[in-house]
């Protein structure tokens, strides 16, 4: 039998992360096929409501990724969303859905590596978690 | 036809971000530019530079859309691999020969898959990595290069050097390999030159001490930077170079070539106190519980928030700063450095390090001597390019202008401003007219697809067996065929070659399409050229989706060849699935009123106002006092010794005897209405009131002397500032002090607490007017106490003369502030007993003093809050006006149309102020050069009727483009916003969308994927 | 607590006499016992109509409507009574544009907390509860062939446990003396937070479950003033509209998410739901979070900036790779 492949949706902003990851590429830097990503402006456009809608459509995970603090091409997009996943973070884990399945980090458009890293821990975490079932619509 | 036509053309030599940021500006303004280059890529030092001070911004990653901006401008033509070899005939009608080098691979036909690369079987040291990495014969500089082709090394390629090999020939299935390619002379007829080829690093291995080259573990800070970037050759994970491990203690030492009179680099490099504080901070950051120590002279932190960074490093980060010069470094067993170095009251001591990293100075670059005879331009004592004071972008010839470091050490953001500033000296040589389009290019007419059924059009790229040889293309066209609304789909050889783009266009006509997606790299490269197609074909641009399926996934998963067939088919069908809900979008034209308002009539705002109204553009020039000339009416000379009040009569003339200007005088702006092409603006002079209608807004609005209370200042007069000590040097005033013994204090209410910044000048002008009054009375004894003494740049030199003339520096900390008090406590203006801590004779030492000089910070003024809120632009903590970025766009604000410029953004010298207005008037005239300007295609909408009025959007956006209206519902300036969407998530009743990432389309490619 | 209804009728009558507003919003009694009602003023004759006590659990806040309707512009000052929640949920609207202060006067009242009548059920039973008088920390209540002496903190809302702000912050008049604050008080979920993850999740699935999708909650939310709200979009849909558990859970969520920073835990929308879901718990979780990261306490200060528009360098971002 094959090994289930968890899939996970990646929101990645234009100018950083999307950036990073096509070095990541660039360099050839190997990391698990298990993300299918959106790009998006800037991780301030990402309303937390298509994550939810992410979770709902059974994605075993959901990575966003955005400039670190300071970099951001739209000057304060990334201070917004960090505010607005924090909450969201928080309010996922009490409510009791497991902390790896909704995932975030910065990474700039010069962090090939990183991203691969990033990649690799979330697909590990969620591997880890076994297929999302909490929020998941049947 | 006559030689004396006018001429459009314009040369740009270097393509580091001075030339960058000179070559968009001119384009901008409707020059042809042609920027030479001489390594493969554009961009020059930055890509090398991991972060950016004071901000820790990833230099690439605000450099790259500069550099993309750059190739893609249809005004600018790059020369990579070329130089200049020289100029003749006149100003205004130059030519120019060019040596463009062979590379061997032709850039149209190259498709950057590195095949060749694998292949190649030389291998080369690497310069771009500072010799800490090796690349390969056939090669791209760095990763993100601009232009993307590979070239070929032909001093160590196998076959150009013994004739054998070809490999790289074979295994290129684009057939982009020449070996038939030669050097070319290209010959060009421009108007006017800009010279920006920057600086070369200074070599360490002239000072022996310090082992650079025989210790593995000394570096310079150049090799350090690519170790900590995350894209060098140690993917930013430093370790010891002679035991591959963590470091622990590392030691900075700076001045390495720098402030060093025996080596003749009696300059300062301006850069290397703030990029070493980077470092470490950086270091800090990726090695948990390393101690960096900076082994300094003076910290040089005289930048806009240098000094809070320089704090944050001290107190936040446990940086340590030892202020010694290292004497020498020696090796012991295990390539353990021991660093030998004085301390300040003399005392010898010894230390242990892991690595010592060398700060390493900015040199003129080597052939600089030999390039200036070709140009027959003079050069100055050190080797940068020569320029006067006040005029500090002209080279010694007419029409020939020099920005970024090539003058004289510049950070970054001095080298923008230089670069915008040269350009506004350009113009008066190159025959520029406003601009009535805003594409140069012609489309066929677009075609009405609103209301049509979704037509997609799916393409499918190989990339040679970059994408195919990993990802199974004929299973993935199998799968797109059969999805709902595709029309078409075709796997291509190559997406981006010219004949697959013009099969894109004849099946779009051929099956009627009216969406297209393209599967193959990246968007970040190739979405304008796709767009362009679709143009061409008659289709709206942004009927276009990308499906990245070779950096982001055949790329990244080459061993999981049906993994990643799957998710490129996920990818593919997502693209599809937001295709089908793209629409097309306009991009607004915005009307540009062909006026200027100029806020502030000091030397910033005339120079400003001269540059506009000289390209034949009316400036409004409003000034609150009764007569122009600001801060400057108080300068009497410089260190340079050139006359600051001829410079000012001779701007006040220039200004009132232009037409273009109309000046209003003790003028205050009431309000500020509109924005970018359409101002409105209401000012009161006395009791008239006038309405003003502009295009854009310089900020000239100065700061001023901050009203001292220390120091006995106000109580005694032998207390006086620095600048009403310089208005008694030059007036006969003098002479009643008697001065025999003077005292100046430094960083009087700067860098401390309340104003945790440097002012800047007060270090030169201490020095200057120490000169002064030594020329006046040679006997009298001088003592200045400083902090740090930050004469940056050249002005280091005048220090130097300063001490040479028995001028005595004595430094002092915050701890332990000079103490004064009167001789004769029942004389309120006795003479004066100064106190304080001498380090190096480690006591107390008490002058009396016949005058004390306080330098006295650069306040911001009050008056800027209210002007900052009808602009509705930000101002740092300081007060000072904040620009959009610190590094790179240093005249601009977020919002468009309006710039700043002279002290209003922070403290700076007479020069920087002038060249910082010429490049604040330059960017201005990008805008009012241009009849119409376009607004962003992709930006926000509001559906009124979902508005609740809650008012979040408005705090949220950057750009001040939304407003709530009358009626409580927010409305969204188009000619401001720039699509960043933050508004839109934010908005909790869905009434804000952003086109082109609408939460229809997000949705749809959500739910395209299978689980 | 009639003296301060006394006092109430006349501050209020006052007011209208005056004419410095010819609306008052308060409460009068409900059809039932242990229930208020929301009531509007507009008659002298009428005031002594008004009630106030543990029973006014309504957040008034909700009635205000909205300024900027054109048709609103030229009307007089509208008077709402406001306990603690009530006020703050008012300085909100303040914030939030959704009234400007001058529109209103308020009327402020001290609160001792205000009754859950599910609690009530859990101590009486299905009994119809015909009259309750309260005394000092005690409620006696009387039914048919029942008489039960209850402690107060064992009916009253769970939000009114925690709350520390009894009294308006900003009022124009304020009527009766301002309940001592505790300070000790603090929103608190722990022996939520105690259990596993998956326990949490049993405990939400199983109330979540109970909603039946009738948006009680929303309609008793001074917040939720929305145009549209998110759930009764199309284009996209993000979520379905029937109780199917996850597009109730999510609906849920959301809203919490929505009311994020905002939210005064007034405890309104737990009361409103008539199938008793604890909803209060996720407001609560929201309000410590966003004090604990942002230093932010909804409903204090209306020249705030409300923390979701807001930034700072140096927010918390442990949480970020």
């Amino acid at each position: 039998m094959k090994e289930w492949q968890p899939k996970i949706l990646a929101f990645l902003c234009n100018w950083c992360s999307y950036a990073g990851a096509d070095l990541a590429g660039v360099s050839r830097i190997q990391y698990p096929p298990n993300i299918r990503v959106i790009r998006v402006p800037c991780s301030g456009r990402i309303n937390p409501i298509s994550i939810m809608k992410c979770l709902q459509n059974g994605f075993d995970g959901v990575l966003v990724s955005g400039c670190h603090p300071g970099d951001c091409h739209y000057i304060t997009g990334n201070y917004y969303a960090r505010r607005k996943f924090a909450v969201l973070k928080t309010l996922l884990e009490f409510i009791g859905i497991e902390p790896g399945r909704v995932q975030f980090s910065w990474v700039s458009a010069g962090e090939g590596e990183k991203f691969a890293e990033v990649i690799k821990k979330v697909t590990e975490d969620v591997k880890k978690l076994g297929p999302a079932k909490k929020l998941v619509k049947i | 036809m006559s030689s004396n036509a006018p001429n459009k053309s314009v040369l740009v030599v270097g393509a580091g971000i001075a030339g960058i940021q000179a070559s968009l500006d001119l384009a901008e303004l409707g020059a042809d530019v042609h920027l030479i280059e001489e390594t493969p890529s554009i961009g020059g030092r930055m890509p090398q530079l991991d972060k950016t001070f004071p901000t820790n911004d990833c230099s690439l990653c605000i450099l790259a859309p500069k550099m993309s901006e750059c190739a893609r401008h249809p005004g600018i033509t790059l020369h990579p691999c070329s130089s200049l070899t020289s100029i003749s005939g006149e100003p205004g009608n130059f030519v120019c020969e060019i040596t463009e080098q062979a590379k061997y691979v032709d850039p149209e036909k190259c498709v950057a898959c590195g095949l060749c690369e694998q292949k190649c079987p030389t291998k080369v040291v690497d310069e771009f990595d500072m010799h800490l990495r090796k690349r390969k014969a056939i090669y791209r500089y760095f990763l993100q290069s601009i232009p993307s082709n590979y070239v070929i090394d032909a001093e160590h390629c196998l076959y150009l050097t013994k004739g054998a090999c070809r490999l790289c020939e074979k295994i290129c299935e684009a057939h982009a390999i020449n070996f038939e390619d030669k050097d070319k002379v290209i010959s060009l007829n421009c108007g006017a030159v800009v010279l920006s080829s920057g600086i070369d690093p200074h070599d360490p291995i002239v000072h022996a001490q310090y082992g650079y080259k025989r210790f593995k573990n000394v570096v310079t800070s150049l090799e350090f930077e690519r170790m900590l970037s995350a894209s060098g050759p140690l993917m930013g994970h430093v370790t010891v170079p002679s035991n591959g491990k963590e470091p622990k203690r590392i030691a900075f030492i700076q001045c390495v070539g720098s402030r060093d009179v025996e080596n003749k680099n009696d300059y300062c490099s301006s850069v290397c106190c703030m990029y070493a504080i980077k470092q470490a901070i950086i270091a800090k950051e990726h090695i948990k519980g390393l101690e960096p120590t900076i082994f300094f002279m003076d910290i040089r932190a005289f930048g806009k928030d240098f000094d809070k960074y320089y704090e944050r490093a001290e107190s936040q980060y446990g940086v340590k700063f030892v202020r010694s010069k290292v004497a020498r470094i020696s090796e012991s067993n295990g390539g353990t450095l021991r660093l030998r170095f004085s301390q300040e009251n003399g005392k010898r001591k010894e230390e242990d390090f892991d690595m010592a990293i060398l700060s390493i100075g900015l040199e003129p670059r080597k052939k600089m001597e030999k390039f200036a005879d070709c140009l027959d331009i003079k050069l100055d004592e050190y080797g940068f390019a020569r320029t006067s004071l006040f005029e500090p972008l002209n080279t010694t010839k007419d029409g020939i202008f020099v920005c970024g470091a090539m003058s004289g050490p510049k950070d970054i953001p001095e080298s923008v401003m230089s670069a915008s500033g040269a350009v506004a000296e350009c113009t008066k040589f190159l025959a520029l007219e406003r601009q009535e389009k805003v594409s140069k290019k012609e489309f066929p007419p677009e075609k009405d697809v609103i209301g049509d059924r979704p037509r997609v059009g799916v393409f499918i790229c190989h990339c040679g067996i970059n994408i195919a040889g990993v990802v199974d293309v004929p299973q993935a066209v199998d799968f797109a065929k059969n999805l709902p609304n595709v029309e078409h789909t075709e796997d291509l050889l190559y997406a981006c070659s010219q004949d697959c783009l013009d099969t894109i266009k004849e099946k779009i006509k051929e099956h009627n399409l009216n969406r297209v997606v393209v599967a193959s790299c990246t968007p970040r490269t190739h979405e304008p050229l796709f767009r362009e197609t679709l143009r061409e074909a008659g289709l709206n641009q942004y009927l276009f989706e990308m499906a990245n399926i070779r950096d982001q996934c055949s790329w990244a998963h080459m061993n999981e060849p049906e993994l990643a067939t799957e998710k490129a088919k996920d990818l593919i069908q997502m693209a599809i699935a937001k295709a089908r809900n793209l629409v097309p979008l306009k991009r607004l034209p915005i009307d540009i009123n062909p006026k200027a308002l100029v806020i502030g009539g000091g030397l910033a705002g005339m120079t400003a106002a001269l540059v506009v109204a000289r390209a034949g553009y009316e400036v409004h020039l409003v000034e609150k006092d009764s007569e122009l000339g600001g801060n400057l009416k108080d300068i009497y000379s410089t260190l340079e010794g050139d006359d600051p009040q001829k410079l000012l009569q001779e701007t006040i003339k220039e200004v009132k005897e232009n037409n273009s200007i109309t000046v209003y005088t003790n003028a205050k702006i009431e309000e500020i209405a509109g924005y970018i092409g359409n101002f409105k603006t209401k000012v009161k002079t006395g009791n008239k009131k006038s309405e003003i209608e502009h295009g854009i807004v310089v900020v000239a609005t100065g700061a001023k002397e901050y009203e001292t209370k220390e120091y006995l200042y106000g109580k005694n007069k032998r207390v006086v500032t620095q600048l009403e000590f310089e208005k008694l040097l030059h007036t006969e005033k003098i002479k009643e002090y008697k001065p025999r013994s003077i005292v100046m204090i430094q960083c009087v209410n700067s860098r401390e607490e309340e104003r945790l910044y440097c002012s800047r000048v007060c270090c030169g002008a201490a020095v200057k007017n120490s000169l002064k009054l030594k020329e006046i009375y040679p006997s009298a004894d001088i003592y200045v106490l400083y902090r740090d003494v930050r004469t940056y740049g050249l002005k280091e030199k005048y220090f130097g003369t300063a001490r040479d003339k028995g001028i005595v520096f004595i430094r002092y900390d915050l701890e332990h502030k000079p103490q004064v008090e009167p001789m004769d406590k029942d004389n309120p203006d006795s003479k004066l007993l100064i106190k304080t801590m001498d380090p190096i004779l480690d006591a107390q030492v008490v002058i009396e003093a016949d005058l004390l000089v306080l330098s006295v910070s650069i306040d911001a003024l009050q008056e800027n809050k209210e002007l900052a809120k009808l602009l509705k632009v930000p101002l740092n903590a300081d007060g000072f006006f904040l620009e959009a970025h610190v590094k790179l766009r240093p005249v601009d604000f977020a919002t468009d149309g309006i710039f700043v410029c002279g002290l209003a953004h922070g403290p700076k010298y007479i020069e920087e102020s002038m060249v910082q207005a010429k490049a604040a008037a330059s960017r201005a005239l990008t805008i009012l050069s241009k009849k119409t300007i376009e607004a962003e295609g992709t930006i926000c909408w509001v559906n009124p009727d979902k508005c609740s009025g809650c008012g979040v959007c408005v705090e949220i956006c950057a750009y001040s483009a939304i407003e709530l209206n009358e009626e409580g519902i927010a409305e969204i300036n188009e000619a401001l916003c720039k699509g960043c969407g933050a508004c839109t998530a934010s908005c909790r009743s869905g009434a804000i969308d952003l086109r082109g990432f609408t939460d229809d389309q997000i949705f749809e490619a959500v739910n395209a994927v299978e689980i | 607590m009639e003296n301060i209804e006394k006092q109430l009728r006349e501050t209020v009558k006052k007011l209208l006499k005056e004419k410095k507003v010819d609306l008052v919003i308060g409460y009068s009694k409900g059809t039932l016992p242990l229930h208020s009602t929301p009531v509007f003023i507009t008659h002298e004759k009428d005031v002594d109509n008004l009630i106030f006590d543990a029973t006014c659990g309504n957040n008034l806040a909700k009635y205000l409507g909205k300024s900027r309707k054109p048709k609103t512009k030229n009307r007089k000052p509208i008077g709402i009574i406001v306990k603690g929640c009530d006020g703050r949920s008012i300085v909100q609207h303040i914030v939030e544009n959704q009234i400007k202060r001058e529109e209103i006067i308020i009327i402020g009242v001290p609160c001792d907390g205000v009754i859950d009548t599910r609690k009530l059920e859990e101590k009486v039973g299905r009994k119809e509860v015909l009259k309750y008088q309260v005394e000092g920390e005690k409620i006696i209540v009387e039914g048919k062939d029942f008489k039960n002496s209850l402690k107060k903190k064992e009916i009253l809302s769970d939000s009114c446990l925690m709350c520390k702000y009894p009294n308006p912050p900003v009022y124009d008049i304020f009527v009766g003396e301002p309940v001592p604050v505790n300070e000790n008080r603090k929103p608190n979920t722990d022996n939520l937070e105690s259990l596993s993850p998956d326990k949490r999740w049993e405990y939400f699935e199983k109330e979540i479950s109970k909603c039946i999708r009738c948006y009680a909650c929303r309609n008793a939310c001074p917040l939720c003033y929305c145009e549209e709200c998110f759930v009764d979009q199309s284009g996209p849909q993000w979520f379905g509209k029937s109780p199917d558990l996850s597009d109730t859970m999510i609906f849920h969520i959301v809203r919490t998410l929505h009311t994020a920073g905002r939210c005064v835990s007034c405890g309104a929308c737990t009361r409103a739901c008539p199938t008793g879901v604890n909803l209060a718990p996720l407001g609560i979780r929201m309000e410590k979070e966003i004090k604990d990261r942002f230093g932010y306490t909804a409903g204090l200060d209306t020249e705030a900036t409300p923390p979701m528009a807001d930034w700072n360098e140096n927010d918390k971002q442990e949480f970020i790779m």
